[in-house]
């Protein structure tokens, strides 16, 4: 089965589920599947607290950033997916995280989520893609994802009131 | 307000949509949904081909093709614009094709438009809704902005990438 179909097929499970908790997670394991990573976090705007918050990521507690802060941010405020293959070696990227986790961080493909507003209103940071780096292809399938996904996103914040 | 129920059952039509496995499958049930929620006459969904710069759309049994220019009328307007155009005195807007009234019958009261984007940003179509009873109001307008952006992962599904494998 191909990619799309693929997606096509989760969709429908998407939508059986009325709950963010349960959408994040299911979110997070069809994004590592799509891309073959190893690790995935999906960081949900809090613009009046200035942050960006994870529900859960995998191997790690909630984590809280600020609206600026590591390569997430900046994938918020360009509002633009960021490949970033070697992060070491960029100026953006916050090594406490794996400090404090214990998990190396190989190589990172972060994607916007925009509302129905054109607002990003969160962004899927996916880690260490096995053996090899992102490449465009992945890129673009997590740009269309994150776009297929967001509507019932929305939905569910919008709902829970968030 | 007026859609919260709505929003509470957006799922179900979700749920339904993506049961769908082909755009011309899809169109028709997201027409039927649109004009039922938001209590007007008609709907049409504009498809965009960038290919051939023209709009195309079917009749309501979802087969039949009419082609539309880009350049023209208000659903070119809000490809233009790229944000929705709320026309509830149409006939004094100047992008309004009145013409189309003339030569079909049909006498437009009121339209709204909202532009549907791909992931890429793009706009891959354009939602429009004619003769509510009453003038579109802001809440339909933010209504129609969330309702593109629902279905608008489908549609790019459907026209592009189960197209293009």
């Amino acid at each position: 089965m191909n990619k799309f179909n693929q997606i096509a097929e989760f969709g429908k499970t998407l939508m059986t589920l009325s709950d963010m908790e349960n959408a994040l997670d299911l979110i997070s394991i069809e994004a590592k599947r799509l891309v073959n990573a190893d690790r995935c976090s999906i960081f949900i705007v809090d613009n009046e607290d200035s942050m960006l918050w994870t529900k859960l990521s995998d191997g790690i507690g909630r984590i809280v950033i600020g609206l600026d802060s590591g390569i997430v941010g900046s994938t918020y405020a360009k509002k633009e997916a960021q490949v970033v293959n070697n992060p070491y070696e960029d100026d953006r990227f916050l090594p406490n995280i794996d400090l404090k986790s214990g998990y190396e961080t190989k190589n990172m493909l972060t994607v916007p989520i925009f509302n129905s507003k054109q607002d990003v209103m969160g962004v899927i940071q996916l880690l260490n893609k096995s053996r090899v780096d992102f490449d465009n292809s992945d890129l673009e399938t997590l740009t269309f994802f994150a776009n297929y996904v967001s509507g019932s996103l929305e939905l569910v914040l919008m709902q829970e009131g968030l | 307000m007026k859609y919260a129920n709505t929003y509470q059952s957006l799922a179900q039509f979700g749920r339904e949509l993506l049961e769908k496995k082909s755009l011309e499958d899809g169109l028709p049930l997201i027409s039927e949904y649109a004009k039922t929620v938001i209590k007007a006459e008609r709907c049409s969904i504009f498809i965009h081909d960038r290919v051939e710069q023209e709009f195309w759309t079917t009749i309501s049994d979802g087969v039949e093709k009419i082609v539309v220019p880009t350049d023209r009328g208000l659903v070119g307007l809000t490809l233009h614009d790229k944000k929705p155009i709320v026309a509830n005195d149409p006939y004094s807007h100047p992008d309004f094709m009145s013409e189309v009234d003339k030569e079909t019958g049909f006498v437009t009261k009121n339209i709204i438009t909202a532009p549907i984007f791909t992931s890429k940003r793009d706009i891959i179509g354009v939602l429009e809704l004619i003769n509510k009873d009453g003038d579109f109001d802001k809440e339909d307008v933010r209504f129609m902005i969330f309702f593109a952006h629902y279905v608008s992962g489908f549609l790019e599904l459907t026209n592009v990438y189960l197209k293009k494998h």
